[in-house]
């Protein structure tokens, strides 16, 4: 998968990629919220 | 390098970074502004500063040598970064350590913790631990910045650390925490363009996303016997279950460094700078962002680095770097990148280095400053003691890049992020989660913590107690105990204790404060 010798790595490879974008959906969703 | 083009470069890059110092002090008038930036901190600005202290050279540059030898496993500990280094630390750590800093009127993480459990002894053993304990890991990340600037300027060592130092305690002296992040946040910018463009042009090189990894798995009969004989199974997989590759990766890099950032005081008070909960949401955005093209980016590049090699010239990249894994990525650089790139690369580890050596510094002087000296009552306002703080933080980094043998300075920042994660995450984690925890707990656990931490790393964990030398000289033996105790990080062990210690004295402690049910109430809202 991914080009990845073992499951485990091209995991590994999607999820720091995914939790990447993660944090930028999360940040904008919730851009306008927790406000003063 | 050509240095008619690099000097100018660097003097236009510290005269940038002067203006926004200069800047930071212009609109530093009280403790407040000076401890945690007034508490009114931009949110990209923050988190761009977190982002920038957390990465140091030895995280560029070293975590990318790693990489070309342990190969993409270590793309765990990058994984852990974003989730728990920003995720967590942002959205569920810091709104609760923002609030909680803001109820108790406190503006370091060792007078947060102190407060919280009503207990001066909190407050001064953790600013002692940060005061005796931590000029060793910035004189690491002051020797990477100084060896740099001697490479690539050509200066002599002594001067390179001087100036480097120098710069560093005038920003923090006289600007306090906002002339360390506006710095920090220029920085940062840098550091991520230049990452970023070496991510896209290494892909590139390799031939695109999943050839390059394919390429990089057919190498897997290449891996040399030392390591193969240690569980490598090539840089496409993990290690052997239980071999000592294994164990080295798992605790030491993914387990130690991923999960001790959420106990790191100078990251921790990054999220009382800020004034609401919405400014920590939107600093995840970028937080994210810069992570992963960070440490991600590096252990991506590193591995990878060994196809362009064997394609080039036939052999692995540490052999090409001579033996030396630190040499890898500037060796890479050389080969691979346009000859542009080698001077924003320049500034991207300049950049590393002064954002972390200038956080890591205001860390020490408010330990000082604030929460020793101020809480034993020596001091009125702590302004002027957190000054002589700077003084003597930097004068003891420099001091130990010197006294302290090579093999001691590299462990540093392993043994840093070890003991505060087992002396500070249960109370930290107390302190915002559980309303039932108790001072004694708290105290319980911190000692328990710290002093187990640093007994493994004295006279268990080989990598530092074999340098150290104390186990040797008391017992005649580099570790006391057979693998594999000498191979796992002391932090595996002695986070769990000092958490059950946390718990159980806590429950069992007949004199419970009631302040708990207090905080926990504002904080949760």
């Amino acid at each position: 998968m991914l080009g990845m010798e073992s499951a485990s790595i091209a995991i590994v490879w999607l999820l720091t990629v995914l939790s990447a974008v993660g944090c930028v959906v999360y940040g904008a969703m919730m851009w306008n919220k927790g406000g003063h | 390098m050509n240095m008619a083009v690099l000097i100018p470069l660097c003097i236009v890059y510290i005269g940038i970074m002067s203006g926004l110092a200069y800047y930071g002090y212009k609109k530093t008038t009280t403790k407040q502004d000076y401890l945690v930036g007034g508490r009114n901190i931009n949110p990209v600005v923050m988190a761009l500063s977190y982002g920038a202290t957390f990465i140091s050279t030895s995280a560029l540059v070293g975590f990318g040598g790693a990489g070309s030898i342990f190969g993409m496993g270590l793309l765990w500990l990058a994984f852990l970064n974003i989730a728990l280094g920003i995720f967590v630390a942002f959205a569920i750590f810091g709104t609760r350590i923002r609030k909680l800093s803001l109820k108790l009127d406190v503006s370091t993480f060792p007078s947060l913790l102190g407060k919280r459990f009503d207990s001066k002894f909190i407050t001064v053993f953790a600013g002692a631990m940060i005061f005796i304990f931590m000029p060793a890991y910035t004189s690491i990340v002051l020797i990477g910045g100084g060896r740099f600037l001697q490479e690539s300027l050509s200066l002599n060592f002594n001067v390179a650390l001087f100036v480097l130092a120098a710069i560093v305690a005038l920003y923090v002296i006289s600007g306090g925490i906002k002339a360390v992040m506006y710095t920090d946040a220029f920085g940062a910018v840098i550091m991520l363009v230049g990452m970023m463009v070496f991510l896209v042009v290494t892909y590139n090189a390799v031939g695109g996303i999943v050839d390059g990894h394919a390429a990089l798995s057919a190498m897997k009969n290449m891996v040399p016997d030392s390591l193969a004989a240690g569980g490598h199974q090539g840089w496409t997989s993990m290690p052997v279950l239980g071999s000592p590759l294994w164990w080295t990766l798992v605790s030491t890099i993914i387990m130690g460094v991923g999960i001790g950032v959420l106990a790191q005081p100078q990251l921790a008070m990054r999220c009382m700078t800020v004034k609401d909960d919405r400014a920590l949401y939107r600093s995840v955005l970028i937080g994210g962002i810069f992570i992963f093209f960070m440490t991600g980016a590096a252990f991506m590049i590193g591995p990878l680095s060994n196809v362009y090699f064997m394609e080039t010239s036939n052999q692995l990249a540490i052999t090409a770097a001579g033996g030396n894994s630190d040499l890898v990525i500037p060796k890479f650089i050389n080969e691979v990148m346009p000859g542009w790139f080698i001077y924003l690369f320049t500034l991207t580890l300049m950049s590393a280095a002064i954002s972390t050596v200038s956080s890591l510094i205001h860390l020490q002087a408010s330990a000082f400053g604030e929460d020793i000296m101020r809480t034993l009552g020596i001091g009125k306002d702590g302004k002027t003691m957190t000054r002589i703080g700077v003084l003597v933080g930097v004068t003891a980094a420099i001091i130990l890049a010197y006294i302290l043998p090579g093999g001691v300075i590299a462990r540093a920042t392993a043994f840093w992020f070890g003991i505060c994660a087992a002396g500070f995450l249960p109370t930290l984690m107390g302190a915002l989660f559980w309303k039932g925890a108790t001072k004694a707990g708290a105290i319980a656990s911190i000692v328990t913590g710290f002093a187990v931490s640093i007994f493994g790393f004295l006279f268990m964990h080989v990598s530092e107690s074999g340098v150290f030398g104390l186990s040797k000289a008391l017992f005649g033996k580099d570790a006391l105990f057979a693998f594999p105790w000498t191979h796992i990080d002391p932090l595996f062990y002695a986070l769990p204790l000092s958490a059950i210690v946390f718990v159980a004295v806590s429950v069992l402690d007949k004199s419970k404060s009631v302040s708990g049910d207090v905080e926990q109430e504002a904080i949760a809202k």
